[in-house]
């Protein structure tokens, strides 16, 4: 185990992913396929876990492993703005928000499954194998296939220019020909947060405001007097011995006149 | 850097991750995992839409995916508000107790 073997292999696994079209044969460096297949397997993997979680906090974690998937597969289709954007908004702003929610509302659920007759349950099981399966069809026909002429030649198989999938690509895009959705969504956003406060402001009426202070009573409040006899004990020194303030009881008047008149 | 013929795959997962999401929103009764299904949906699109954009070398894919991420937040800034709110008057965010508009 040589250092040279190690790097070889490190440098394997993190090679700028070219494929080598010759013939017919695709060749792809063995390190971004494993990747590849892991972040697929992390995403989908997590998703199933979610929704299959009794425990809402689990819920969360599987999901932010998820999204963490995504922006994974995100990076190596070249968009890496979007997957730093996806990481920093989904999985750091929107799965904390989740979380807050969960840690208000904790309630466990007494039944979290739907549980319907078993002809229901075939019906909708036979519905959902036939969306994902109808929905898988489409998209494959759609996406780009490696032996049908057709299909290669619409889809460009080259990697992309330099800017691609950059924020400077993205800003040349957001204020040209996207500077209306742009603007539009910033007028979005603040009106969910103006509708998120509202929403879920407190409804009990406040006890008192300083505002409402009815006139003239602001300034009545006198200050508090307190007799000369309970100044007595009261020994400005904290650490005064006892026969020291015994002694000083001897001059209780003088005390007690300097001590009232550091009252005021 | 995912090999061009992995892009069905890609789109493969898309539609799982869809479908997965449909099965979240119908089959659990939880308000916020229902939430949490539909951010499943949308971040499903995006990687379709990601990888077309891939495909065609076209940017405006990244432009679409990118409102939608700040769609899908201020939709989850709001669903999750809502849920308080409702949490607040009825006490319980089971999806089967909301049935006040029920025949």
């Amino acid at each position: 185990m040589n250092a040279t073997g190690t790097m070889a292999l490190l440098s394997g696994l993190a090679a700028p992913a070219v494929e080598v079209v010759a013939g017919d044969q695709i060749s792809f460096p063995l390190g971004p396929r494993v990747i590849f297949w892991l972040l697929c397997l992390l995403t989908l993997g997590g998703a199933i876990v979610t929704i299959t979680r009794k425990n809402l906090i689990g819920a969360v974690m599987a999901m932010v492993a998820t999204f963490f998937g995504i922006a994974g597969l995100y990076a190596m289709l070249f968009a890496h703005f979007l997957a730093a954007i996806q990481v920093l908004v989904y999985a750091g702003g929107i799965m904390v928000l989740f979380v807050f929610v969960i840690m208000v509302l904790n309630r466990e659920e007494s039944e979290p499954w739907v549980v319907r007759s078993p002809i229901t349950r075939a019906l909708g099981m036979g519905a959902l194998v036939y969306l994902m399966v109808r929905l898988g069809q489409l998209l494959w026909a759609a996406g780009p296939k490696a032996d049908g002429p057709a299909g290669y030649l619409t889809f460009k198989p080259e990697p992309p220019p330099a800017d691609f999938g950059t924020i400077a690509g993205m800003g040349s895009l957001f204020f040209t020909d996207y500077l209306f959705p742009f603007e539009a969504i910033s007028i979005l956003l603040v009106i969910a947060v103006i509708g998120a406060v509202v929403l879920a402001r407190s409804t009990v009426a406040r006890a008192t405001s300083i505002y409402d202070v009815p006139e003239g009573e602001i300034d009545q409040r006198q200050p508090q007097h307190v007799a000369q006899d309970q100044l007595e004990g009261i020994s400005l020194h904290g650490d005064q011995v006892p026969a020291a303030a015994a002694a000083a009881d001897d001059h209780g008047g003088a005390h007690g006149g300097g001590a009232h008149g550091g009252g005021h | 850097m995912v090999p061009f013929h992995y892009l069905n795959y890609l789109l493969l997962l898309g539609a799982l991750l869809f479908t997965v999401g449909v099965i979240g929103v119908i089959w659990r009764r939880n308000a916020l995992l229902a939430l949490m299904s539909i951010e499943l949906m949308l971040n499903a699109a995006n990687l379709t839409l990601l990888t077309f954009a891939r495909a065609h070398h076209d940017m405006r894919g990244h432009a679409l995916a990118f409102l939608v991420i700040a769609v899908a937040a201020a939709e989850a800034a709001i669903g999750l508000a809502i849920v308080v709110g409702v949490f607040r008057n009825r006490r319980s965010t089971n999806l089967d107790d909301l049935n006040l508009m029920k025949y």
